[in-house]
């Protein structure tokens, strides 16, 4: 149990590290701007209470504002994230599949099923960061060009991020 | 979570009330605290604004500052012979200016209205940025010298070529963070080189590589290739820091105007050294624009 809980602090610290550090230092473009903390938050265990969720949430927004100087926009977007994951789970693969617990992955749900989840869950959290971040209808365009380079390119570093921490991990308890 | 119910009926019919009560509670509490959390965050972000954003960098940078600085530093190293190919461009260009004016010189000058007196109105710092990002619709810049360096607040940055790139907003004592050109609170005032009639220079957050010129006077002579320099106007900036090249221009709808999309002459997806410029006459220009005689004017009905 100690063994897994220190694999997760330490996701969120290498999520949290690149994220600071490497994306939101990438000049490639103003349609490049991948969140990839969510990774933490969408690979956190299916067993986990919905409040130890949003308390995750919180805890993972609040350090991606303080390193991005954002002000609460991440806060209120990886609460969001934290709080809709149960929700799309449930959606996506059913409660009884979910009740049994493990650790959202492409072994627990297959190829397909992973990808689908990953993509709800990131595409929905950079939907609202961009629309929060813009304020307003009048680049539309821009905004969703942005938000489905970004959701590409997070649920890409999000399914990476699952192979490499499930790969020593029960995926089913 | 349930409470044991008395026998007496009058505390029983209480007791049963407080167990739904914390029933409601248990069933409902994620709601409540993901609507609380919600509330506060949204009403931090929707109350902040550019200066709260730096400040909130600033702390950042303090801490995590070190390991911005050793990444920069691995990046500064391969970006060295762009870099020094564009000093040398530089000196190059200055050493031309300065030959020039000395041809020039003369013992006393044509206009001495611009002799200046005592302290020069600018003075530059060079820095070298640390953290830099193209990709949100707010952009920072942070650079590693701060208030132990002599780097205020308003101050200007300029690129290592000597183009427009942004103006400090937050300072600590070993950084600066600066509100960059290519975020969508920026105003600066712009116009064609050479000419008279200016427009307000703003990033629409969609291309890096572009910022637009609006509300310049159709009266103003501008074609594809004219270079926009600043006005002067702004407290920032001194006069003809250049910005730009002209892409386009065209007539709004109601024919009165130019709106002109502009190429930025900073390269802002590989900011190095920069230059920090403080404009030494700023607080005496504030404190005329402040005095009690321009307030009672501006309150006039």
């Amino acid at each position: 149990m100690m063994h897994r809980s220190f694999r997760f602090i330490l996701l969120f610290v290498v999520t949290q590290l690149l994220q600071a550090y490497l994306f939101n230092n990438l000049t490639i473009g103003a349609w490049f701007n991948p969140l990839v903390y969510v990774s933490f938050l969408a690979l956190l265990p299916l067993e986990m209470p919905r409040g130890v969720l949003l308390v995750n949430g919180l805890a993972t927004g609040l350090v991606a504002d303080w390193f991005m100087g954002t002000a609460g926009l991440n806060t209120c977007v990886a609460v969001f994230a934290a709080f809709t994951r149960p929700f799309l789970l449930d959606l996506l693969f059913g409660k009884e599949n979910i009740r049994d617990g493990g650790v959202p992955s492409p072994e627990r749900f297959g190829e397909g099923g992973f990808l689908r989840y990953a993509a709800s869950l990131v595409g929905l959290h950079h939907l609202l960061f961009f629309l929060l971040e813009a304020l307003s209808w009048a680049q539309i365009g821009q905004m969703l060009g942005r938000w489905l380079v970004s959701s590409l390119v997070c649920v890409g570093f999000t399914w990476l991020m699952a192979r490499v921490f499930t790969s020593k991990l029960t995926v089913r308890v | 979570m349930r409470a044991l119910c008395p026998h007496s009926r009058h505390n029983r019919l209480n007791c049963q009330t407080l167990n739904k009560l914390l029933e409601f509670i248990r069933s409902t509490y994620v709601v409540l605290l993901f609507v609380v959390i919600e509330a506060l965050a949204l009403h931090y972000y929707a109350n902040s604004s550019p200066y709260t954003q730096a400040r909130l960098l600033a702390q950042s940078t303090r801490v995590a500052g070190g390991v911005h600085g050793l990444f920069s530093g691995v990046k500064h190293f391969f970006g060295l012979g762009r870099e020094n190919r564009q000093l040398m461009a530089r000196v190059a260009e200055l050493e031309s200016e300065l030959a020039a004016w000395r041809r020039t010189a003369s013992p006393l000058p044509a206009d001495s209205t611009q002799v200046v007196i005592g302290e020069r109105q600018f003075r530059m710092t060079p820095a070298t940025v640390v953290s830099n990002s193209i990709n949100k619709l707010r952009n920072f810049i942070v650079f590693d010298r701060g208030r132990r360096d002599g780097v205020e607040r308003d101050m200007a940055v300029l690129s290592s070529t000597g183009a427009m790139v942004g103006y400090v907003v937050e300072v600590s004592e070993r950084y600066a963070v600066a509100i960059s050109i290519l975020n969508t609170a920026f105003r600066a005032s712009g116009k064609v080189r050479g000419d008279t009639y200016s427009g307000s220079i703003l990033w629409e957050g969609t291309d890096a590589r572009t910022v637009t010129m609006t509300e310049l006077a159709k009266y103003a002579r501008i074609e594809p290739g004219d270079t926009v320099v600043s006005t002067g106007f702004s407290q920032y900036f001194p006069a003809d820091i250049p910005i730009g090249t002209v892409v386009r221009a065209d007539l709004n709808e109601a024919q009165t105007a130019y709106t002109v999309q502009v190429r930025l002459m900073a390269h802002m997806s590989g900011l190095g050294p920069v230059i920090l410029v403080k404009n030494n006459d700023l607080p005496e220009v504030r404190s005329l624009l402040e005095s009690e005689r321009v307030e009672e004017l501006k309150n006039r009905p």
